[in-house]
């Protein structure tokens, strides 16, 4: 798949995957990886892009397999964030969906 | 030890940023080591995943000039950086960022010429009335008050197309980061 389209649904997805729990950036970073290729290095700056702009908050927490994890934490902020895109982003797929049908199914 | 050249070169890059935020940012990658290394994948595996230490250090330069110049208003310095940091990630064409973002500066810098001209002009006028002969001292103020008016007015209105100019390059810059492409993983 295309790098540069991969690069813009990156930020939904690690909205969407800390939208319901706390997750540390590994974790984060190895789930997106499996799910589509994408370089796992490039998860590390977009959450602390994410981080900055407010939409993270950031906080250390034992793990009992060794030294506490950085773990990061979805603020209001990066709540309406993550629904302003969801909504965004449907309309979109929709839209390019309906494109497809109509240039395939003709 | 790849993990600790690793780690040291990243460290290094970052040097324009403040300590606090640079540890900071470096826990997510020696977090990322020790983690992938402990379920048994190797440094070399590890560093070539995340890729190069440079490229990573441009990116997360990038994020921090731009959240500084917003933090600071859009001061021009700031701004300036954050344009450079974006170049300098080689995905922005230097004539597509730096070309505009240069004449947008020289414009303004006509513009406040203009104004202190303006401001300039009214204090000769002034200088003409009482010491010299082609204006009477009525004629030499008014001229006056309408040449620094609209000089003052120049000025002001120049400020905040520098506000706003720096405003749109921010969110031009934003915008772009979030579709920055790397290249080592297609």
């Amino acid at each position: 798949m295309n790098v540069q389209f991969k690069k813009g649904v990156l930020e939904l997805c690690v909205l969407t995957l800390t939208a319901w729990e706390d997750r540390y950036g590994y974790e984060l970073a190895v789930s997106i990886s499996q799910k589509f290729e994408v370089a796992v290095g490039s998860v590390y700056p977009l959450l602390n892009r994410l981080t900055m702009e407010g939409y993270f908050s950031t906080y250390l927490r034992e793990s009992p397999e060794g030294p506490p994890r950085k773990y990061y934490k979805l603020t209001p902020l990066g709540h309406s964030h993550l629904i302003a895109l969801t909504v965004e982003w449907r309309t979109f797929a929709q839209a390019v969906d309906e494109i497809i049908k109509e240039g395939v199914e003709r | 030890m790849i993990r600790q050249q690793y780690l040291q070169q990243l460290w290094e890059l970052l040097s324009p940023v403040p300590e606090p935020i640079k540890r900071d940012w470096m826990y997510d990658y020696e977090e990322h080591f020790r983690i992938a290394t402990e379920s048994g994948r190797s440094e070399e595996e590890v560093a070539a995943e995340l890729g190069d230490p440079r490229q990573i250090a441009k990116e997360l330069l990038l994020g921090y000039r731009v959240e500084q110049a917003a933090d600071k208003n859009g001061s021009i310095t700031h701004v300036s950086r954050a344009v450079l940091a974006a170049v300098s990630l080689g995905f922005f064409n230097l004539i597509f960022v730096l070309g505009p973002y240069i004449a947008l500066l020289a414009i303004l810098v006509a513009f406040y010429t203009v104004s202190f001209a303006l401001c300039v002009v009214a204090l000769g006028a002034i200088y003409e009335s009482i010491w010299g002969t082609d204006l009477t001292y009525l004629q030499g103020s008014s001229l006056a008050a309408v040449l620094m008016g609209l000089g003052i007015l120049a000025g002001i209105g120049t400020h905040r197309l520098a506000r706003g100019v720096a405003r749109m390059t921010l969110n031009y810059l934003k915008f772009n980061s979030k579709m920055i492409t790397r290249g080592n993983k297609k």
